[in-house]
């Protein structure tokens, strides 16, 4: 669990540093609010492409829950 | 400031269909999907996904080429298939159908939580999944940093038509079902520790960490290993009982370990540039199978007048093979603890590359035709090769077509 725990001083620590020096004023936002700046554009070929990398190679998760649900060949 | 009602703008549509191919008559899917959104007063939303995949093809077993035809019987039991000499032994028996369904639920709490909560379910003809997921997420430093950490867990059952096979047992004749159990369970549980941060007007940065434990049974209960010769590297014949039918040599199913513990560090942004957006990620994952794997993905939108775009796409991704793969077992010789020949535990690198045009109706509606070829070129260690392998096998290249058409209304 080492490194569990270093994931998660590393969040914090960068929380508390960096990010509060970063970032925009809410009247900012104009671009960040745009369909295509947003982090997941299309769910259904994100999903998609997930469970065929899933059932394809040895890795599977990161954005999202790695989970499962295939018997995949 | 008290959270105020919004009016009800109705359900979103997201609808997608997929098609997948693979090259020399291995797995095809056909899926269609279906994603409605509906967004409630006080920002409350409900979400319920569905996915039908229809499945057919071959899919490698497991054995090795053999300079003579080789017989198997089929994961059923109930009849045998013979490959031709030379030829990567395939099972084309895969025939499926499998439906998958999603709910979800999300709701802010107060100004700066926001929690979501779920359920996924999916079946296939001898496969079932269940799981359940919650998340919870939280707005810092004028909302430009949001932590968010989620919790998902799954239990998935296996129910092969025949039972699924004892690890390491013999495949038998046709008929004879000793070297057979009942159904398996496997257990998941995925956590998600994340955080995002707006770093300028133009950009924005996500981190994760996950952590995955899988346990119970995580063999895959069609495939199975060729018994060699330890000097030839030639597969050990056999011969059915009489009257029967069964596998001409001898070959043994899997067995893997029954636990599996992985971690992800997962790095994405999205940066704007005068109407381009660049989205990369970067994914590093590692696990106690000692596979380990780097994933890069880049995707470029480039917009063609006001209501259209092209975005191509390109995807590298690399991992190392398990420490329990090989491609044989040898005869006469102890067994291993765990062994598996799936080619997905062993060496390989992967690219895809692909194009997304994108273009909006009259009606402001949403649609997109994406084309992408996906081919893995792995390699197989010469230390796992004995005699007459060497230069006979190969590793099973893939070469496969993915095209998805999408509409959102």
């Amino acid at each position: 669990m080492n490194k569990t725990r270093l994931g998660i001083l590393a969040v914090t620590a960068t929380v508390a540093s960096g990010c509060t020096s970063m970032g925009v004023e809410p009247w900012e936002r104009d671009i960040l609010a745009k369909d295509e700046m947003q982090l997941t554009t299309d769910a259904i070929e994100a999903a998609t492409d997930d469970h065929i990398y899933f059932s394809k190679e040895a890795s599977s998760g990161g954005r999202g829950f790695g989970g499962g649900g295939c018997g995949c060949n | 400031m008290p959270v105020q009602a919004q009016e009800d703008p109705g359900w979103d549509f997201n609808t997608a269909l997929l098609y997948y191919s693979e090259d020399n008559d291995r797995v095809e899917d056909i899926s269609i999907s279906l994603l409605a959104k509906r967004i409630l007063v006080d920002d409350r939303s409900l979400s319920i996904g569905l996915t039908i995949d229809s499945l057919t093809g071959a899919t490698p077993n497991g054995a090795i080429r053999q300079d003579v035809p080789q017989t198997f019987t089929r994961p059923s039991g109930n009849s045998v298939y013979t490959i031709p000499a030379g030829e990567l032994p395939l099972d084309d028996t895969f025939l499926d159908t499998r439906v998958a369904l999603t709910v979800g639920w999300e709701q802010p709490l107060g100004r700066l939580w926001k929690t979501s909560v779920g359920f996924s379910g999916s079946k296939e003809y001898d496969y079932l999944h269940l799981g359940v997921n919650g998340s919870i997420s939280r707005d810092f430093n004028n909302r430009n940093t949001t932590l968010s950490a989620g919790l998902a867990l799954s239990q998935d059952s296996w129910d092969p038509e025949g039972g699924t096979p004892i690890p390491f047992a013999p495949m038998l004749d046709v008929g004879d079902t000793s070297n057979k159990l009942g159904t398996e369970d496997k257990d998941v549980i995925d956590i998600v520790l994340g955080v995002t941060q707006v770093v300028s007007r133009r950009m924005i940065v996500q981190l994760n960490y996950s952590f995955s434990d899988n346990s119970g049974y995580l063999t895959d209960p069609f495939k199975f290993l060729s018994l060699v010769d330890g000097t030839t590297g030639d597969t050990v014949t056999r011969t059915p009982a009489p009257g029967a039918e069964g596998p001409s040599h001898e070959f043994r199913f899997e067995n893997r370990p029954e636990e599996r513990t992985k971690h992800s560090f997962y790095g994405q942004t999205k940066y704007y540039m005068n109407g381009k957006v660049l989205d990369a990620s970067y994914r590093y994952m590692t696990d106690d199978w000692e596979i380990d794997s780097h994933t890069l993905d880049v995707k470029f939108r480039w917009p063609l007048g006001e209501t259209s775009y092209l975005e191509p796409h390109f995807r590298f991704y690399t991992q190392t093979a398990a420490d329990f793969y090989t491609i044989s077992l040898v005869d006469g010789v102890a067994l291993p603890a765990f062994a598996s020949s799936d080619y997905r535990l062993g060496e390989f690198d992967a690219i895809t590359a692909g194009l997304k045009f994108g273009w909006e109706t009259g009606k402001g509606n949403k649609m997109s035709i994406r084309a992408e070829l996906y081919q893995q070129d792995g390699t197989i260690p010469s230390s796992l090769l004995i005699g007459n392998q060497i230069g006979r096998e190969t590793y099973p290249d893939l070469d496969a077509v993915i095209v998805q058409f999408s509409y959102r209304f």
